[in-house]
């Protein structure tokens, strides 16, 4: 068990190139992750009609273009990554998707449905998750209440049919609660599963955020920077559990990222912003090769991107 | 913040045990031994304002929406209350209850609308708008007090299905009966999906509107729910134990007493504290004024004792803040727990793993 | 036909009145930004500073020598107050601020009470008549509150502009924790923010016990504050400066135009409602910070 865990921090810190850090060697390390992520793909990516689209979308804050004119496709079933130096408007981007932030310019679209303002209360019966940058899990739950909390929006009991148990509100609630079950199974939760939320370690704490997602079985799940501020062991098992959750559930799955290796490995097609534009779009070796990313990332402000943790 | 119960009771047994004990108690033991002055003066007082502390803590506690008006709501319940039997006479007592509850309800919810765009002491604030108009309306419109010149109300006889409750132990029972049912319909709720929006919302609005929470349904329905147990412990308040009440009696003082019941001593999101901290501001007021006498009343005059009773009861609250932000009753958990892990700490019950994560 | 003269003399009574509140709230406002504490032992310390000038005055003290000794009491009061209080709840969620606030109330109304006795005093600071201008009435004893209050207010701006501990508070005001790591002493800022709150509920205490009388009421104009904080926003001197001038003025025109129709009695709460229709839509009142919520 332990002598695993090196392991995985040690191969780890090879794949994200923690002995070295000159960009050419992420590259290629990141080539390396590459190669394992399509071995363990399931199925190639069916280029059907866009989960998620986005056109023309801007957006300001008081004179700060923070997104301009983006465009993105994201197909059914592939892992999306968005990803740009620090102020790049990746967290806007995601922000507009989830209604958060509302663009002044630009629509957003959901399958069929488009939006010029995405009606956050509506996301969950649009099949969207997402989770968030600094985790927002509800501190006063156990980890289970916390998950159960995913499922909120499928109660359709009133409050009275609630309190006196009509078989209507009976029903959701126990086809809730073994959702809920399945989903903590799923992550390998169930150890925790009383625990309060807030005194997991942080790690853990970002499995139930993303459990909480997941428990819906969203056909989009949003993820804000998943892999931010956790260990190594942990990058790694989070971005398998994302793969399963794509896998298993065929979720589609759109990532916001920092760190470059991890998500050339992980991801089926990577977007790039940089200043609140879109400057690349492509397969991860596209991407890579494209020169305008790696001047935004080498150049005037190369020291932006964060590569390892 | 304390932690409120876990909507998957993992030991229901314990607490259940012990609630089923205290309500033996209250109902075998209490109405046939108790003094007339301790049902009169501290109970049936204090069952109104446990009550009153469950509604507040809904709102409070549990949503998260600071309210600074709770004495308007049960202004409104009372006052519905006496016109309902006054001028549609025959509608049954407890049919009467729940309609002033329900007006009261219908009152929070208005009041309850600005939480929609405010936050914080924006919001608390905003509440004190029910609070000095509730109390204007009653004084300034006749027709409310049925043109009492001072909108003094008299409670009707309590009666239900023929049943009178009018000495001090009968009127005691009313009050446990609907406060029983009442706080278990609440608990009922807080356990539901309904509930978990609630808390969901206090803890992270975004979240929980990412999610799919209803924001405005489940704010105004905490509203709701929390002036309606207001409104029926106005009732009690005003036609179980005062009997007379007066819009004064509404005022300012006596929402931050409730305030200081579940903040204070009660603990935030915990129904349990509600009904230890209304024990509390019930009891030690009249311990206080006793002892004060007792020791002192030879030597000052009444108006010193009640100054130096202010000053006492405010260095209070502050030294209960600073001892225990969340409550005495976590510093009270906290005791027992310790307590009981170190002489238990080879089997520890399941309620104990419990208290001990708090 | 409308009474133009009528309306403008309600109007300008109205605005000199709500310099009154200006003055009140200014010391919530201090108070608030230094420490994120809504401290509702505002209108309690008015209450004591007017409580103990007029006692010491009728005890036989001159004029300046009770001002002197008032000062040094509430500045004194006001270090006392963040020391034992508010300094053991540092960190402590806004709810439980205030409710410790509301516990040093009931102690200094207690205290101011118990030292003083609870008799009514009259406080006469010697101006009382009106004077006309363009046949319009205008009460002198307010444009000299308001004089004394508009002083106040250009004391402070300078005072925190370009002193130190001025600046001190400001930065401690616009991110504590930044202030922090600059090295800025947070007791001391709050300590200096505490005595010039002591100081303005005296001034206050003054001018609302020449009004009003000195006696225990005098610790409900916080209530009076309240909507002026909303209207404001809680963070913002000038927010309270025009908070105050529009709820008195809201407050007298509705009085003498809409109260009649009611009955009358309604200033306990009209105020709250114009902050309450105006916080509908903006949020965070006239001037407060609007923070732009970050997830």
């Amino acid at each position: 068990m332990e002598g695993g865990q090196v392991a995985g921090i040690a191969t780890g810190a090879a794949a994200l190139g923690l002995e070295d850090d000159s960009p050419d060697k992420h590259v290629r390390h990141a080539r390396q992750e590459r190669g394992k992520a399509i071995v363990s793909r399931a199925e190639p990516v069916t280029l059907q009609s866009p989960v998620l689209g986005l056109s023309n979308i801007s957006l300001g804050f008081g004179g700060v273009a923070a997104l301009r004119d983006v465009d993105l496709q994201v197909a059914g079933a592939e892992i999306r990554a968005v990803i740009g130096p620090n102020g790049a408007g990746k967290s806007s981007l995601l922000n507009v998707v989830s209604g958060l932030y509302c663009p002044d310019q630009g629509e957003v679209w959901f399958g069929e449905h488009s939006f010029r303002e995405v009606p956050t209360s509506k996301l969950a019966a649009h099949g969207v998750a997402r989770t968030f940058q600094n985790l927002a899990l509800f501190k006063g739950f156990s980890v289970f209440d916390n998950v159960l909390m995913g499922l909120a929006h499928r109660v359709r009991a009133g409050f009275l049919r609630q309190i006196v148990g009509s078989p209507l509100a009976r029903r959701i609630e126990a086809e809730n609660r073994s959702a809920a079950k399945e989903i903590i199974g799923f992550l390998y939760l169930d150890h925790v599963q009383d625990s309060l939320a807030g005194t997991l370690p942080y790690g853990v704490q970002k499995r139930v955020e993303l459990a909480r997602a997941l428990v819906g079985r969203p056909k989009l799940l949003l993820l804000d920077e998943p892999f931010a501020g956790v260990t190594l062991t942990e990058k790694q098992e989070l971005s398998h559990y994302v793969r399963k959750a794509r896998d298993s559930f065929g979720a589609t799955v759109v990532l916001i990222e920092h760190d470059i290796g991890l998500v050339m490995g992980l991801s089926d097609r990577v977007a790039v912003l940089d200043h609140g534009r879109k400057i690349a779009d492509g397969t991860p070796e596209e991407v890579r090769a494209d020169p305008a990313v790696i001047d935004a990332y080498l150049g005037d402000h190369g020291n932006d991107m964060e590569f390892a943790i | 913040m304390a932690i409120p119960a876990s909507s998957k009771s993992s030991c229901p047994s314990a607490e259940t045990l012990w609630g089923a004990i205290v309500l033996m108690v209250a109902y075998g033991v209490v109405p046939f031994v108790g003094s007339d002055y301790l049902l009169d003066a501290v109970l049936t007082p204090f069952l109104a304002l446990a009550l009153a502390a469950v509604g507040l803590n809904v709102l409070t506690g549990y949503t998260g929406q600071v309210s600074l008006g709770s004495a308007a709501f049960l202004a409104v319940g009372a006052y519905a209350a006496y016109n309902l039997h006054l001028r549609i006479p025959s509608l049954p007592l407890l049919i009467d209850l729940v309609l002033a509850g329900g007006i009261a309800a219908a009152v929070g919810i208005l009041f309850g609308l600005p939480s929609l765009r405010l936050r914080g002491f924006y919001l608390a604030v905003s509440t004190l708008t029910a609070q000095f108009f509730v109390q204007w309306a009653l004084t300034k419109f006749g027709w409310f007090s049925n043109d009492n010149p001072s909108g003094v109300i008299d409670a009707p006889v309590l009666t239900i299905a023929g049943i009178s409750f009018t000495n001090a132990a009968e009127r005691y029972v009313f009050s446990l009966t609907i406060v029983v049912i009442s706080t278990l319909l609440t608990l009922r709720l807080l356990r539901s999906q309904s509930g978990r929006n609630f808390i969901a919302v206090r803890d992270h609005e975004v979240a929980a509107k990412v999610i799919g929470v209803p924001l405005l349904r489940t704010k105004l329905l905490a509203f709701g729910i929390s002036s309606f147990l207001i409104g029926v412990a106005g009732v009690l308040w005003a036609f179980a134990y005062l009997r007379t009440v007066e819009p004064a009696g509404f005022n300012l003082d006596r929402s931050f007493q409730i305030l200081f019941i579940i903040i204070i001593i009660g603990g935030l999101g915990s129904l349990r504290g509600s009904f230890i901290g209304a024990a509390f501001i019930v009891v030690f007021p009249l311990l206080l004024s006793r002892v004060g006498a007792a020791l002192l009343g030879s030597v000052f005059d009444s108006g010193i004792l009640e100054m130096s009773q202010r000053i006492v009861i405010g260095a209070l609250i502050i030294g209960f803040l600073i001892a225990e932000p969340r409550g005495l009753i976590a510093l009270w958990d906290r005791t027992w727990s310790t307590l009981w892990s170190a002489r238990r700490t080879a089997a520890p019950t399941c309620s104990l793993t419990q208290r001990s994560l708090q | 036909m409308f009474d133009y003269q009528f309306f403008i003399e309600v109007l300008i009574g109205g605005l000199l009145s709500g310099v009154m509140y200006s003055l009140v709230a200014i010391g919530f406002v201090l108070i608030y930004k230094a420490s994120g504490v809504l401290n509702f032992a505002q209108g309690a310390m008015l209450l004591f500073a007017a409580l103990t000038f007029v006692s010491l005055v009728e005890r036989g003290a001159s004029l300046p020598a009770a001002l002197v000794a008032t000062l040094a009491t509430m500045i004194v009061l006001g270090l006392a107050i963040e020391r034992t209080v508010l300094r053991p709840l540092v960190n402590q969620p806004p709810i439980t601020l205030f409710m410790a606030t509301l516990g040093l109330s009931y102690v200094i109304e207690g205290a101011a009470q118990l030292l003083w006795g609870t008799q009514v005093h009259g406080l006469d600071i010697g101006i009382s008549d009106t004077f006309e201008v363009a046949g319009v009435l205008i009460s002198r004893f307010d444009l000299f509150a308001a004089a004394v209050a508009g002083s106040l207010v250009a004391v402070f701006a300078l005072f925190f502009r370009y002193t130190r501990t001025g600046l001190s508070f400001r930065a401690v005001a616009d991110d504590q924790f930044a202030a922090l790591a600059v090295g800025l002493r947070l007791p001391r800022v709050w300590a200096a923010v505490w005595t010039v709150a002591g100081i303005v509920a005296l001034v206050g205490g003054l001018l609302w016990g020449a009004r009003l009388g000195v006696q225990f009421s005098l610790s409900l104009v916080v209530l009076k504050a309240l909507p002026v904080l909303v209207l404001g926003g809680f963070d913002s001197i000038l927010g309270a400066i025009v908070g105050g001038l529009v709820v008195g003025a809201i407050e007298k025109l509705a009085e003498v135009y809409v109260g009649p129709s009611f009955g009358g009695g309604i200033e306990t709460w009209v105020a709250y409602v114009a902050a309450l229709a105006l916080l509908l839509i903006r949020p965070s009142g006239l001037f407060g910070k609007k923070l732009v919520e970050r997830v």
